[in-house]
């Protein structure tokens, strides 16, 4: 499981979290709301190691992220918002590429199936002749090649249709109901976050978010 | 780093013409650059003509040695051919070797050996003739030693026997063995000296240590457009760290570069008669380790595809310039010395594996190497 304990963290005079704590049991998906620059992305940075919180101790399975980095990273999946893959690449050379550079080596069959885990079926495609729904799912299936216990996504189905939006959906809970694995996004979209996510965290203090939260009759936790 | 090697192949693959034109610039342009010049220079040859009113050895000798000059291209022709060839201005100017050349000189005799014809558009007409003084002066100051060394025999050592012919032989032998005209100096037990035949313009290996460096700093550019990509997050979760990442594809980039090196080698000796000696090797082994390293270092403090490309190309030129691997800058060195030790090209141009800017740019780069991995 994930355990954060009293995380801070801050850029010069400026803190952007404060004392947040909470834990994330395996198969659990948690969502991430707030208002922009509230701390979402941070949070994930320096859930995903990208940043160092200020204080505070995070734990993944026991091990510490301050002492244990490097191993910790293993068992990370990062999405990040920016979509990063190779356009020049076809899909296949996209999964190919990061399996090589990956700590867990994949054979092709097994990179095609996690693709098509995903319902994205055009394998020898170019990059850039995909649609922004194929190229999330890729940005997507790139992060689950070594196989993470934990699953961080920043806003993952930003800008794509609804129907690549659900097909997305439906993966995250298969990865968390028949994986285990403890799943966290953040989304400005409540309708996705309330069907999909077991808990919520609300960070910052805007009114707006938390009563839309109350609607949604789910287990919420503000910072 | 058989992964880095397999990652970057597909890299390559994508744009394997654009990396095969970088990979092959510095041969192809200094094969295509001396080529071109030597066209340019043949075509550029003073046109001259040689009248030879007699068949003997001196008057052949003398056109041989005038045909064996860089700088003219001579037609042998009869005298009425020559005259009308220069009212065409075919012929920059034309000599007659008159009858009775050879027994003149041998006479010790200088007087009306050789004719001459101009046009008024005969611009190289004096230092021809001067120069064709100067052989016909050699012979006959050869026969005049000869003639004076006979009369000093007759008169000392009446009994020997050397003959006019085997002093000019023999004077002949000391010449092609000392070359006095051309002699290169050098210190006893130093390396051998290389004399060459006509004029060369370009250094070969100053001319391909530039386009090196260019196609080096353009090929780097993979640096930027890898950072520039948006995948900088996902190098936090593969094996390698990204700093290693670089520096493995770094040593990827610096074994293609010498595969390529080592052919320019093979086809310089074929083309261009460049010799291949292990200093050379040594000496391009080390400039390869520089360039690319240093290339690697200046690449990494642009974010700006065409800026860097800009900075590369304003780089290249100021090493023209300032090197002396294209431009001579005798001047600038005799004046200030230390910028023959302070030139990143000059270790390459005296074939020599030291150079002190290898340990600048290696240093840096391990450095940043060791910093990564405590």
């Amino acid at each position: 499981m994930l355990n954060v304990q009293s995380i801070t963290k801050s850029y010069g005079k400026k803190q952007i979290l404060n004392q947040i704590s909470f834990s994330v049991q395996p198969g659990e998906i948690i969502g991430l709301v707030g208002e922009n620059g509230a701390g979402k992305s941070t949070l994930l940075n320096v859930l995903a190691t990208l940043a160092n919180p200020t204080s505070g101790n995070i734990f993944l399975y026991e091990k510490s992220y301050r002492d244990t980095r490097k191993e910790v990273r293993k068992q990370i999946g990062y999405v990040p918002q920016d979509i990063a893959i190779w356009e020049e690449f076809s899909v296949e050379e996209n999964m190919v590429f990061f399996e090589k550079l990956s700590w867990k080596s994949k054979t092709k069959q097994e990179l095609r199936q996690l693709c098509l885990d995903m319902e994205l079926d055009k394998w020898k495609e170019p990059v850039k002749t995909l649609s922004g729904g194929m190229k999330r799912k890729l940005n997507m299936a790139i992060s689950l090649i070594h196989n993470p216990d934990l699953l961080l996504l920043d806003e993952p189905t930003v800008g794509i249709d609804l129907k690549s939006k659900k097909e997305i959906g439906n993966h995250l809970k298969n990865l968390a109901i028949k994986e285990n694995k403890m799943i966290m996004y953040t989304s400005h979209d409540m309708d996705e976050i309330s069907t999909l996510c077991d808990r919520i965290i609300c960070i910052g203090e805007d009114p707006f978010y938390k009563n839309l939260l109350v609607e949604a009759n789910k287990q919420i936790v503000t910072f | 780093m058989m992964s880095i090697i397999q990652t970057r192949l597909m890299h390559w693959k994508k744009h394997w013409i654009s990396h095969l034109f970088w990979f092959l610039l510095p041969i192809l342009a200094t094969v295509c650059m001396i080529q071109v010049t030597n066209v340019v220079q043949e075509d550029s040859k003073i046109p001259i003509g040689m009248v030879v009113k007699e068949e003997t050895g001196l008057a052949n000798a003398l056109v041989e040695t005038m045909k064996a000059s860089p700088l003219l291209r001579v037609y042998e022709l009869s005298e009425s051919e020559a005259r009308s060839r220069i009212e065409s201005h075919e012929l920059d100017s034309a000599f007659i070797i008159e009858d009775g050349y050879e027994a003149k000189i041998l006479r010790g005799s200088r007087n009306r050996l050789l004719t001459s014809y101009q046009s008024n558009l005969s611009f190289a007409y004096t230092p021809i003739r001067e120069m064709l003084i100067s052989y016909v002066q050699q012979d006959t100051g050869k026969a005049k030693a000869a003639h004076t060394i006979i009369n000093l025999q007759e008169s000392l050592q009446p009994e020997a026997t050397v003959s006019f012919d085997e002093i000019i032989a023999k004077t002949n032998e000391i010449q092609a063995q000392e070359n006095l005209l051309a002699t290169t100096f050098s210190f006893y037990n130093d390396a051998g000296v290389e004399t060459t035949d006509g004029i060369t313009i370009w250094n070969t290996w100053g001319l391909w240590a530039i386009f090196s460096i260019l196609s080096t700093l353009l090929l780097s550019d993979w640096l930027m457009k890898e950072r520039s990509s948006g995948l900088m997050p996902r190098f936090t979760f593969i094996r390698f760290t990204y700093k290693q990442y670089v520096i493995q594809n770094l040593a990827v980039y610096l074994t293609a570069f010498l595969l390529f090196d080592f052919l320019s080698i093979a086809v310089f000796n074929q083309l261009l008669d460049e010799n291949i000696n292990f200093e050379l090797i040594g000496a391009i082994i080390s400039f390869r380790i520089l360039i690319s390293t240093g290339a690697f270092l200046v690449a990494l403090l642009f974010k700006n595809n065409y800026l860097y490309y800009g900075v590369s190309f304003i780089l290249v030129l100021f090493l023209i310039i300032l090197s002396g691997a294209i431009l001579p800058i005798d001047g600038l060195t005799a004046r200030y010395p230390w910028l023959l030790d302070i030139n990143p090209l000059q270790p390459l141009m005296d074939q020599t594996f030291w150079n002190p800017w290898l340990v600048v740019t290696t240093a840096l780069v391990s450095s940043g190497s060791q910093k990564e991995r405590n």
